[in-house]
């Protein structure tokens, strides 16, 4: 039986990657307002990113509105992908312990 | 990052005790789809208020434009005051979509794809608004008389809102949407018949109860529903 990804498999960051999942592919979002999505304090969620970001599952990019500095996050390739392994992994692990 | 690392060190300490630590696999499921439901509610919350306002919107309006000529000789409301009537509502209610559309996608930045299709689904409102006032206009210079034309143009155009908003729930997957299309549709197709000024009673009635009763039904939609498919499924 596969292994739960342990990147994904803490709970702030599987609730980031949930969230971040509900997005269209070409999309991002704000700082603030997955912060706002997530009821998180900033600096909690700034640490699960940087771990979501080690393997590459979370695109930053940084921008700017007027002079305020706005960082976008959304879900790479490769993040998508591994949150849909995570997902079916857990309904197998689910199925074959009901 | 947009926080100082200080900031981060200070305030995970006490809170990522419990929330770096996973759950039961099942309990984690749980969790995966409750955050997703909270999420869309969150984003998506502001469609019913937007259906409820287009109801209070048709219910006020044709009722206005009904009361014209719809219960004489008993009463009658003045052409001017039904139109202005009409016409605010209409402004208000624009105007609500586009403030509740703009503050529910705050902060979230389209790429390419769904920019394209916002933006083309945009402009056919604007374009197939026109090109509705043209052919009024052009059978009118053609002799089609008032009367008619009281019944053409909004039969004609509440056609186009149905499949502008069946179109919405095609490129968005909107399942509320597509059947508001089409309920919108069959209004459209069915109030000609019964003339005017019933035509507008029946755009009030059906159009504007229709839209409120949509609106408590995507509410509790949004609200109830614990079965959320997760979009990257």
């Amino acid at each position: 039986m596969d292994e739960l990804d342990p990147v994904i498999h803490a709970q702030a960051r599987l609730r980031i990657m949930a969230t971040l999942a509900t997005l269209e592919a070409d999309d991002r979002i704000a700082f603030p307002r997955l912060q706002e999505l997530l009821e998180m304090t900033a600096g909690n969620l700034s640490t699960h990113l940087r771990k979501l970001e080690e393997p590459a599952y979370v695109d930053i990019t940084k921008s700017h509105r007027g002079r305020v500095p706005i960082t976008y996050l959304s879900l790479s390739k490769k993040g998508r992908r591994a949150f849909e392994d995570y997902m079916d992994t857990l309904r197998t692990v689910l199925g074959a312990q009901p | 990052m947009n926080t100082s690392d200080g900031a981060a060190v200070s305030s995970t300490s006490e809170s990522s005790l419990d929330d770096t630590l996973p759950l039961a696999p099942a309990e984690m499921l749980a969790l995966l789809t409750e955050q997703q439901r909270t999420v869309t509610a969150k984003m998506g919350g502001f469609v019913p208020v937007i259906m409820a306002t287009w109801g209070g919107a048709w219910l006020l309006g044709f009722g206005a434009l009904w009361l014209i000529d719809g219960l004489r000789p008993a009463f009658s409301l003045p052409i001017a005051v039904a139109v202005g009537v009409f016409i605010a509502v209409l402004v208000v209610a624009i105007g609500a979509s586009i403030w509740l559309g703009v503050r529910s996608s705050r902060g979230v930045k389209s790429g390419g794809g769904s920019d394209f299709s916002g933006t083309v689904y945009g402009v056919t409102w604007t374009a197939g608004s026109l090109a509705i006032g043209a052919i009024g206009g052009a059978l009118v210079q053609n002799g089609l008389s008032p009367e008619l034309a009281n019944l053409f143009y909004p039969s004609i155009f509440i056609f186009f809102v149905g499949v502008m908003y069946i179109m919405a729930g095609a490129i968005w997957r909107a399942v509320p949407s597509v059947v508001a299309g089409g309920w919108l549709l069959l209004l459209a197709a069915v109030a000609p018949f019964l003339g005017y000024p019933w035509h507008y009673l029946l755009f009030a009635l059906a159009g504007g109860l229709g839209f409120l009763a949509f609106s408590i039904l995507g509410r509790n939609l949004l609200n109830g529903s614990r079965e959320f498919t997760p979009a990257a499924a």
